[in-house]
């Protein structure tokens, strides 16, 4: 392996993790500095349950309308999401541990993970550019960033058999992609995931105070009844 | 019913509208001169107080929001608007969302203050901009949270929208409509501007009745009574175009043996701080409930059948007037549910013997915590109740919410997009739609006319003062 290759797999990327960790860190101390809203009414319901349920909405499929009725939708979201953790497992791995990668079945699974986010990803940019509703929400900023990630994933499945005797292009391509993707990450849509627990947290926490969370179905005690 | 579907240009462009401001100004109302309610000022640099007054409105949960879109479209489907009009792209939650979004990356956020372009950032140029703001998050969305309980990331467009209706009221840049309620509701402090002779004429003239209708002249509607069981606060609509809903509460309440009282002031529970965005108007009106019940000593605080009154008067007011909750507080739904669970009171459900669904008011439904009572009390009080589908807080809105009845110059857009509510009626096959909210009762009405269904809205309190047992009366028949 030259040494070109090996500072990109191993310090050019604890630089730029450590960059995405330092904008992070600032971004939510930049947040926390806002107010918090209070709610100082007697609950109805748990503040803590309507949290816990908030949270875990995004493995709750049947809990929201919009991804019940849209079902194939809900499948792609777990699909890309699914490819982001493992090619980020991989990028953690490769460098460290490359051995892992030289049994054929782990890179197979590899690729076919990060193919599969591939190809949602292409579905996902495609609907993005066709449907008007999509077109006019849309910034340069939601285009560029799946098409980043589609992009890394395909780079993904070139890297996986890590066999940089044979070429290093495929591993400098996918740990360059993965440097610009840590750096640009912190300042494009793509921080969602930063923000998730805390939306979903506040958004719970007073659904949970007020009894909606959990979302009721039919059959539960009305109050009036003791 | 026409087919005819909205030039969304139309409403996105109409004027501003000022003449009852003017009027306001050369009247000298008092909340326009105190500078409660903000008029129009085209010499100001309205531009740069709202980014002024945003900075300082923003809180960890609203930021939150504000960052937390990732533009993945789910949230389209819920949207009554949205689903009614297919073709147009601007119904689309997070597009209206957008519009103050798009401020906040410019004014406040870090990659829109540095390549606003990315993220399609920009801060409104002039006034017209933001008239064109004031018709979208005013015209095109009632506020029904739908939408945030769809959005996978959490994300409250709804309380995004109201954040922008609160600064455009701070600039006078409103509805006509929203102006006089305001207006209305500091001066006097109800938002239909009733006045305190009228409303207690209503309470006495409802006594009346009632006294008539049980023949006993002991019967009281008491007001200012102190150390009672509750305070029963309503909404000004049932004082001034549905009074009986006050007289049959107050029936029940005393064939229940309860002991009540109603404020001379502090009785409207309802708050058009929530639909204009105005905290301030929001606390004050709240507040004035709180204190009324502190005053009389009251050892609960009743809120008749109102979705928006029971979300501010139980949730939002105490949060805006900052006021601890001293004092429990519930919907009239929980006191019937007792006294049916209790025997206090006996019903029939044979009188109420047509077809009946419930319409879930969004404010009950998705920012309060009312599904299971009103469905319990149904069960009890008629013989052929039918669910609505979607129902609960999957429910979608009467298309009258976030204050929409007052804005009449979006009621053709309302119109069209209440066709969701007419579809879902209709595929009931009832003849009577149930709704615990005098706002949803005016939204439906409307749009059972517009469509012409054959159809009429009742309330639970109509419904179990028909079916309600009177021991003297039943008797004599
Ligand atoms: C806690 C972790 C995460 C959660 C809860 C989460 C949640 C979501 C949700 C709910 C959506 C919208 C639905 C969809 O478009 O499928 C979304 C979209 C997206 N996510 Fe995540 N995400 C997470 C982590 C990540 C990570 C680590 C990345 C990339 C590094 C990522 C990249 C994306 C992209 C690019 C989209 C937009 C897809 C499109 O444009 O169609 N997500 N995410
Ligand atoms: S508001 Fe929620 S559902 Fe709508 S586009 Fe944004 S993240 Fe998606
Ligand atoms: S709050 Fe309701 S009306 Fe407003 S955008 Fe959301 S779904 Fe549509």
């Amino acid at each position: 392996m030259s040494e070109f290759l090996r500072i990109l797999e191993d310090e050019v990327q604890i630089v730029a993790l450590a960059f995405m960790a330092t904008v992070y860190t600032i971004r939510l101390i930049w947040m926390f500095r806002f107010k918090a809203g209070k709610e100082i009414t007697s609950p109805v319901g748990s503040p803590r349950v309507g949290a816990a349920y908030s949270m875990m909405n995004v493995a709750m499929p049947w809990a929201m309308e919009s991804a019940r009725k849209n079902l194939s939708f809900y499948v792609q979201f777990v699909i890309f999401h699914l490819g982001v953790l493992v090619a980020i497992t991989a990028t953690l791995i490769l460098p460290y541990w490359p051995e892992f990668f030289e049994a054929e079945p782990i890179v197979r699974i590899f690729q076919l993970f990060m193919g599969a986010a591939f190809a949602v990803g292409l579905i996902r940019l495609i609907r993005r550019i066709t449907s008007p509703v999509m077109r006019l929400i849309s910034t340069p900023d939601d285009y560029f960033s799946v098409a980043l990630l589609t992009a890394w994933f395909a780079a993904g499945v070139f890297a996986m058999p890590n066999q940089y005797e044979v070429s290093e292009w495929p591993l400098i391509l996918f740990f360059g992609m993965t440097t610009l993707f840590l750096i640009y990450v912190p300042f494009s849509k793509i921080s969602h995931y930063l923000y998730y627990p805390f939306t979903r947290y506040f958004l719970g926490k007073t659904m949970g105070h007020r009894g909606v969370f959990p979302r009721k179905k039919g059959g539960e005690k009305p109050a009036g009844l003791e | 019913m026409s087919d005819k579907t909205i030039n969304i240009s139309d409403v996105v462009n109409l004027p501003l509208d000022l003449k009852e401001q003017k009027k306001a100004l050369e009247q000298k109302s008092s909340a326009v001169v105190e500078g409660k309610v903000k008029v129009y000022d085209p010499n100001k640099d309205n531009v740069k107080n709202l980014l002024e007054m945003l900075k300082n409105k923003l809180s960890r949960q609203t930021v939150s929001s504000l960052v937390g879109c990732v533009h993945c479209g789910m949230c389209s489907d819920s949207c009554h608007y949205a689903l009614a009009r297919p073709h147009d792209p601007t119904m689309t939650p997070a597009y209206k969302a957008d519009q103050i979004r798009q401020i906040f990356k410019r004014y406040i956020d870090w990659t829109g203050r540095i390549f606003p372009w990315w993220v399609h950032a920009k801060t409104p140029k002039n006034d017209e901009d933001l008239n064109r703001l004031k018709n979208i998050v005013f015209g095109t969305c009632s506020g029904c949270r739908r939408c945030t309980l769809n959005c996978p990331m959490g994300v409250d467009t709804a309380v995004l929208v109201r954040l922008t209706r609160g600064l455009l009221t701070e600039l006078g840049i409103v509805p006509e409509g929203v102006f006089v309620v305001d207006k209305d509701s500091w001066e006097t402090g109800n938002q239909m501007g009733v006045s305190q002779e009228d409303y207690i004429e209503t309470l006495e003239w409802q006594e009346e009745e009632v006294q008539a209708e049980l023949d006993d002249p002991s019967f009281k509607i008491s007001i200012d009574k102190e150390d009672c069981d509750f305070m029963y606060t309503v909404n000004p609509r049932e004082i001034k175009y549905d009074p009986r809903s006050i007289g049959y509460a107050c029936k029940i309440f005393h064939m229940a043996g309860e002991s009540w009282t109603m404020p001379s002031f502090g009785w409207d529970q309802t708050n058009f701080g929530l639909f204009s965005g105005d905290d301030k108007l929001g606390g004050y009106i709240a507040k004035n409930l709180y204190e009324a019940a502190k005053r009389l000593r009251a050892k609960r605080i009743v809120i008749s059948e109102c979705g928006h009154g029971y979300r501010s008067s139980r949730w939002e007011g105490y949060n805006w007037a900052k006021y601890k909750q001293d004092i429990p507080s519930e919907s009239v739904l929980i006191t019937l549910i007792r006294y049916i669970n209790q025997g206090r009171i006996k019903v029939d459900p044979s009188r109420n013997p047509l077809p009946i669904t419930y319409h879930d008011s969004c404010n009950l439904a998705r920012s309060g915590d009312l599904t299971e009572e009103p469905r319990w009390i149904l069960e009890r009080i008629c013989t052929d109740f039918r669910e609505m589908y979607p129902n609960r807080s999957d429910n979608f809105c009467c298309t009258g919410g976030g204050g929409a009845l007052s804005m009449v110059e979006y009621k053709p857009l309302r119109m069209e997009v209440a066709k969701i509510k007419a579809d879902q009626l209709k595929a009931t096959g009832a003849k009577l739609v149930c709704t615990s909210c005098h706002n949803c009762v005016d939204g439906l009405s409307d749009l059972i006319k517009h469509y012409k269904l054959d159809m009429q809205v009742v309330q639970i309190l109509d419904l179990v003062a028909e079916a309600l047992v009177i021991p003297e009366k039943d008797k004599e028949k």
